[in-house]
């Protein structure tokens, strides 16, 4: 019991990950019908980001976390934010109309991108990089079960986040207009809503939280590596679909419950962990052939 | 408020059709001048230099090398001193060409002689030869691509024998340049060349004669194909390289099955490549093989299509019923599943390590792929063998191609690309029809995968990452979707080029991400058109265009 408890709580952290990438695929989908496949890879950049800026901070600052973390975590925000709102512009946008094919293989084109120009000019990012101890060492001990400081962070800031995301989406004015082109991209543009810039927005929203992700995660595990975003990312991709794509709250729980599903396999199924990165997949290919709109969505309408 | 957009619209046009005066021609004249002298003066000055197959080296007074690259792309710019359509365009390629090459080779001088010095007044005088010329070239007025004259049935048919020779010769010529700078100057040279006749209606009447006479046209495409081994006297190094072409070619226009005429986005193809390649390495006897058991290769081939099918559809019958882009996800997801089971799976597949010693091929009548032969009087490497399988290979899956295309699945096929509902509305079984499509698929993918393992005489699951499915792809879109030739033409750029110039290696899968985004920015309908994606990638505006434009449209 204490051990499924203790891989429950891991599942947590895991999925709190997932969650947070995940929330990017999901709104940039919901907007504009696009798997933004380069999503996983902006979530690595955010670990790069983060990096690049703690190898030069002060070493009175390396060292308080209290300090350290937020600037990292910004540095890792601006990367992401910006390559982005690059690859928005100048990959995807002029493929607004085209077939639904072309913007999706300039998506694997902007991933191979972006993976392979931080493999050779990241400075020797070639190997997996060692990430800096920026989450709090030590963990409490409740009922046998262990729980790492770090993990508390890194699920907390998921959730407020998460929160906050959801209150943007449904409260702003931003949000409102999002939730329009959604809907609707010619009546919103109709309304008097700037669509570009409301795209732009999502893609922001969605790179900033996946660059969060990502520092957190290389905090929490220590190494960041190139190609950490194509696993990452499909997975995250996985939990849009689980949850709905198109959908916050179920996009969130759908990030919980296959990073559960992912731990429990691992822990429980005969040579589990050589066949780690097989269950999101399984789940995918069953949540599609089962249950297509996801556990929590809604009925979707086919757009010829 | 229209009409006067237009007037100015119309007298906009005129200024520009006027543009060309006595300023542009002075000034195309002194770049075809200094270019014609800049090609015969030397352009190195001592110690560094490329020596080249055509002769002379650039120290010297003479033409080899770029130099004559550079004579040959001015003469070819004097086409905008003439009032032929299409004469800007030409002259535009031939000089940017020209610009292009005297720029690089002068960074090459100046990086290997270390600095100015090193630099002979020859490449100076080309440098500012080819940017003259290429403002002359732009001050020419924008007309239609030129329409050369129909013939005769004579002078089709030299066409297509001239023009695939001169493709048969150089890429003799371009295997044959050792040195990576010479191939690069070399390469945009063609490039340039290419652009230059496709401006003045070469393109065009070769697609109209090959149209006319396809069947000689494929014919002395065959032989220019069999042809190639004789040119590389009994050197391996090529004919391994194109016999691995040549195989991901066959995989590679099965891709366009699904995705150039199903429109359905299969990232995992790959791995219906490796299925075909792991029946095949466990079923025919390797050294580190878990399967004790050895079929004839004609029963393989047919046995690692079949399984290939099999998972083929067993992956997309559930998922086929779902939107597009689900499909693109879940088949990534395949592949990534294939690849993870036979890492793991090290009771069949021995794991990471894979299979290693597969035998070479040998058909019943006592033939051995993995020796050399004499025919026509030259040894050929054994290599050769499966280059010459690979042709028939090719030449089976184009057929089948060409025949499906045109018939009743084929069209349909094309109709749920375009518009899956109206498509169902005509009576359309969709879900049998793409279903048929992937599977079709999987099956050319495992036949192709067969082979492949005997050429590299061993597997490994890492050879079958979700990266080599987007090569796969890129070779499609790169060719250009929907069409014959195209897979080909892009399996051969995208696998040969980086073997040729392996400084490029590295950067091979930067370059395809980029190369990715360009194509589908600017050319999404490839190097090869097909008529159909022409209209439908220009719609609207420039769909006319696309008729008025025969020159962008392939034999299909």
């Amino acid at each position: 019991m204490t051990q499924f408890l203790q891989q429950l709580t891991n599942g947590v952290v895991l999925g709190a990950t997932y969650g947070l990438i995940a929330l990017g695929y999901t709104m940039v989908y919901g907007i504009i019908q696009l798997i933004n496949f380069a999503h996983g890879d902006i979530f690595m950049l955010g670990a790069f980001g983060g990096l690049a800026l703690y190898d030069v901070l002060p070493h009175g600052m390396q060292d308080q976390i209290v300090i350290a973390l937020p600037l990292c975590t910004l540095a890792g925000i601006a990367l992401s934010v910006a390559v982005a709102v690059v690859m928005e512009r100048v990959a995807y946008r002029p493929l607004r109309n085209a077939p639904r094919l072309a913007p999706l293989i300039t998506a694997i084109g902007v991933s191979a991108m972006i993976e392979e120009g931080t493999r050779l000019w990241y400075p020797g990012a070639k190997a997996p990089l060692d990430f800096p101890q920026l989450l709090p060492s030590g963990a409490v001990t409740v009922g046998g079960v262990r729980i790492s400081y770090a993990s508390i962070v890194v699920v907390v800031v998921a959730v407020v986040l998460m929160i906050a995301l959801q209150a943007f989406v449904l409260r702003s004015r931003t949000g409102r207009a999002m939730r329009a082109t959604a809907q609707d991209p010619d009546t919103a543009k109709l309304m008097g809503i700037n669509t570009d810039r409301v795209i732009v927005i999502t893609f922001v929203l969605g790179a900033a939280l996946a660059a969060v992700a990502g520092v957190l995660q290389g905090a929490r595990l220590g190494t960041v590596r190139f190609d950490d975003g194509f696993i990452a990312g499909l997975k995250a991709f996985t939990a849009a679909v689980l949850g709905g794509i198109g959908n916050i709250t179920g996009c969130v729980a759908g990030g919980f419950i296959l990073g559960i599903v992912e731990v429990m396999a691992v822990q429980y199924l005969p040579s589990g962990s050589g066949y780690k990165d097989l269950w999101a997949f399984v789940v995918l290919i069953l949540v599609l052939v089962f249950k297509p709109n996801g556990l929590f969505g809604e009925e979707v309408t086919v757009r010829a | 408020m229209t009409s006067a957009f237009l007037r100015i619209f119309d007298r906009y046009r005129e200024q520009i059709l006027r543009r060309t005066g006595p300023r542009g021609r002075v000034l195309l004249i002194a770049g075809v001048v200094l270019c014609l002298i800049s090609s015969v003066l030397p352009w190195g000055v001592s110690g560094v230099g490329y020596t080249n197959p055509l002769g002379g080296n650039l120290q010297s007074v003479g033409i080899g090398g770029p130099r004559l690259y550079v004579l040959l792309l001015t003469l070819v710019a004097c086409v905008g001193l003439t009032s032929v359509d299409g004469r800007r365009r030409s002259s535009l390629a031939a000089s940017l060409g020209n610009l292009i090459i005297s720029v690089y080779i002068l960074r090459g001088l100046v990086h290997e002689g270390g600095g100015t010095g090193a630099v002979g007044v020859g490449a100076w005088v080309a440098l500012v030869g080819s940017l003259v010329l290429f403002l002359g070239a732009d001050t020419l007025p924008v007309t239609p691509r030129n329409v050369l004259p129909r013939l005769s049935a004579v002078a089709d048919i030299a066409l297509i024998f001239v023009v695939i020779g001169v493709g048969l010769a150089a890429l003799v010529v371009g295997l044959d340049i050792e040195d990576d700078k010479q191939f690069v100057a070399f390469a945009i040279f063609v490039v340039a060349l290419v652009v230059a006749a496709n401006g003045l209606g070469v393109a065009a009447a070769f697609t109209s004669a090959f149209d006319r006479y396809r069947y000689i046209g494929y014919a002395v495409a065959a032989a220019a194909a069999f042809a190639f081994p004789f040119t590389q006297h009994g050197n391996a190094q090529w004919m391994a390289v194109f016999a691995r072409v040549g195989v991901f070619a066959a995989a590679a226009i099965g891709l366009n099955v699904v995705v150039g005429l199903a429109g359905l986005l299969d990232l995992g193809y790959i791995a219906f490549f490796g299925i075909g390649g792991y029946v095949s390495a466990l079923l025919s006897n390797a050294v580190f093989t878990t399967v004790h058991v050895h079929l004839p290769f004609l029963l393989v081939i047919p046995l690692g299509a079949a399984v290939a099918a099999f998972f083929g559809v067993l992956v997309g019958a559930p998922t086929l019923r779902l939107r597009g882009d689900y499909l693109a996800i879940v088949t990534l997801g395949f592949g990534e599943i294939f690849r993870i089971v036979a890492i793991n799976w090290t009771g069949l597949t021995k794991g990471p390590n894979g299979i290693a010693g597969i035998p070479d091929l040998k058909l019943p009548g006592g033939f051995d792929f993995g020796k050399p032969h004499t025919v026509f009087g030259q040894l050929l490497p054994f290599q050769s063998n499966y280059y010459f399988l690979d042709i028939f290979l090719i030449a089976g899956v184009m057929v089948f191609f060409a025949r499906v295309n045109d018939s009743r699945i084929g069209r349909a096929w094309v109709a749920i690309r375009e518009d899956e509902l109206a498509a169902r509305a005509m009576g359309i079984n969709t879900v049998a029809l793409k279903l048929l499509a992937f599977g079709i698929g999987a099956t050319l993918a495992g036949t192709a995968g067969t082979i492949n393992v005997h050429i590299g005489e061993a597997i490994e699951p890492n050879a079958y990452q979700f990266i080599f499915s987007a090569l796969l792809l890129s070779a499609v879109v790169l060719g250009g979707m929907g069409t014959v030739a195209g897979p080909i033409l892009g399996a051969a750029l995208l696998y040969a080029i980086p073997e040729k110039l392996r400084f490029v290696q590295d950067y091979r899968l930067f370059l395809f991400g980029l190369a990715l985004i360009l194509l589908m920015r600017f050319r999404p309908e490839g190097l090869i058109v097909s008529r159909r994606r022409q209209r439908e990638f220009h719609e609207g505006g420039s769909g006319a265009d696309a008729m008025s434009q025969p020159g962008q449209v392939a034999p299909v």
